[in-house]
């Protein structure tokens, strides 16, 4: 029993090389489209789980004004307002905002240095991070797209022009690291005194609060708390989640469609192939009959070589789609991904396999092959062997 | 080794790189440098990507793309609705939001 199914399988492997054009049609269509579609499921997926992390290290609440729809200035005296609902730990003011140099925005954060951790340090390539007594002496930590762009290293001064065309003179004492670089490539940290000179912000008023619950409060229950005060805007953490989830999800959702549907194609591809094969295998189905192969028998070799050619295609198609988003930084397909924005060459593109994500590829791919495949060769199985031979000679 | 058992061997193989990929991506993940101190200490939800353009690393509706730079008579949907699809359709666009000026939403 063993051996027979020994012999079939050495004769799907050899009908594999036998009928090469099929193979090779059928490996090349289903490579094209997996490897396309885990770059971007594998791509998605990075980025949301960065988005994840960024988000989970976020403040619980963070607390803006409005005026008339806009995002405005908050007066500082908010913060002890804020300060006094229950279930509030901390109220943290913080002054941030967009610097333009040449055609790229930079993020430009100002920190109380008073409150900055010493963990914090461990980010830094070169130099050191912001100390207290850094504060409002127009020292700077920047990130590697900046120091790239600029090509400034640490002791050398910068000069930013400000929203009112002001230039203000920055020294840089810290570069953050290339591991770091996913959250700091475009960074440029100074004291909150700095910053607020920078965006020339008027005293008693800050860009946002940084809100931090007690552990045993949800931030949601606090944020209701705060609904009496006149025109803010409290977003919490599931709201920012859900919100970049939706943003990435979106436009990946859109290419796993579109990929899809190539991948539809394939499958007729497949369809087709089989059909083509089948009709040319049709006298070599009737002569195996003959020689005493059951349907089951022909079916089984068909079978074999259909989850030989989908495993060898579908996998080939991962392991290059990986290669392309992680180590290429998928050129051409992330542009799309992230829409306006842009991926600095300064940082990876984080890329997350997921065991979910490998076994839809494999679902979305073997299973319609396997499908595409075995129907062709059971309905010729099931025909007159002598008939079968007749029409083929014929 | 016959060559008929190439292909077969090699889906094998190609299959096993697949798992080892997914497991070393998944550890290297689970051991990565986050740097969560620099996360808490600077608070923005957002990673450096889109650094282009200024509204990727600010809360929520600046990530769906300035809503709030209104034209006369009406937001600007051109924008938001190039970058992700049409966001008003969203719910965490128009739902949860305390605050948002949603008045003028087309119906």
């Amino acid at each position: 029993m063993i051996k027979k199914h020994k012999n079939l399988l050495r004769y799907s492997f050899d009908c594999l090389s036998r009928y090469r054009m099929r193979s090779a049609v059928i490996i090349v269509t289903f490579l094209i489209a997996t490897t396309m579609v885990s770059a971007v499921l594998f791509t998605k997926e990075g980025l949301e789980k960065e988005a994840e992390i960024s988000v989970r290290m976020a403040p619980d609440l963070t607390v803006q004004y409005l005026k008339a729809g806009r995002v405005a200035p908050i007066p500082l005296d908010y913060a002890n307002t804020i300060a006094e609902v229950e279930g509030v730990k901390s109220v943290v003011p913080r002054i941030w905002g967009y610097a333009g140099i040449s055609t790229y925005t930079f993020t430009v954060i100002g920190l109380d240095t008073s409150l900055i951790p010493y963990a914090t340090f461990g980010s830094i390539e070169s130099g050191r991070f912001l100390k207290p007594d850094d504060a409002g002496k127009g020292n700077i930590v920047i990130g590697k797209l900046i120091a790239g762009l600029l090509n400034v290293k640490v002791g050398d001064d910068i000069i930013l022009l400000s929203e009112s065309v002001e230039a203000n003179k920055f020294h840089v004492v810290g570069l953050f690291s290339d591991a770091s670089s996913i959250y700091t490539a475009d960074m440029i940290v100074m004291s909150i005194q700095d910053a607020r000179q920078f965006f020339r912000m008027p005293e008693g008023y800050v860009t946002d609060f940084a809100v931090y619950v007690e552990d045993y409060e949800q931030p949601a229950n606090v944020a209701t708390k705060m609904s009496f005060l006149p025109n803010v805007r409290i977003l919490d953490q599931d709201l920012l989640l859900r919100g970049y989830k939706a943003a990435y999800g979106a436009r990946g959702g859109i290419f796993v469609t579109l990929w899809t549907i190539l991948l539809v194609g394939a499958a007729l591809v497949a369809f087709s192939q089989a059909v083509v094969v089948g009709h040319e295998s049709k006298f070599e189905v009737g002569l195996l009959k003959t020689f005493g192969f059951s349907t089951l028998d022909i079916i089984e070799v068909r079978l074999v070589e259909s989850l030989v050619l989908g495993f060898f295609a579908t996998s080939l198609g991962m392991v290059l789609g990986y290669i392309y988003a992680a180590y290429l930084n998928a050129p051409g397909l992330v542009d799309i991904l992230l829409g306006w924005a842009f991926l600095p060459r300064e940082f990876r593109l984080p890329v997350f396999v997921s065991w979910t994500s490998v076994f839809s590829i494999y679902a979305v791919t073997v299973i319609p092959l396997m499908i595409t495949t075995v129907v062709p060769a059971w309905l010729n199985a099931i025909t007159d062997p002598e008939l079968a031979m007749r029409r083929a000679a014929a | 080794m016959r060559k008929i058992y190439l292909m077969p061997i090699m889906a094998i193989i190609l299959t096993c790189t697949v798992m080892v990929i997914c497991v070393t991506n998944q550890a290297s993940w689970q051991n990565r440098e986050y740097y969560n101190d620099l996360r808490y200490a600077i608070g923005l939800p957002s990673i450096a990507i889109g650094t282009n353009y200024e509204g990727t690393r600010n809360p929520l509706l600046e990530v769906f793309v300035r809503s709030l730079y209104d034209i006369p008579g009406g937001y600007d949907y051109v924008v938001p609705s190039s970058f992700i699809d049409t966001p008003l359709k969203l719910k965490e666009y128009y739902e949860s939001v305390p605050g948002f000026n949603i008045t003028i939403r087309r119906s």
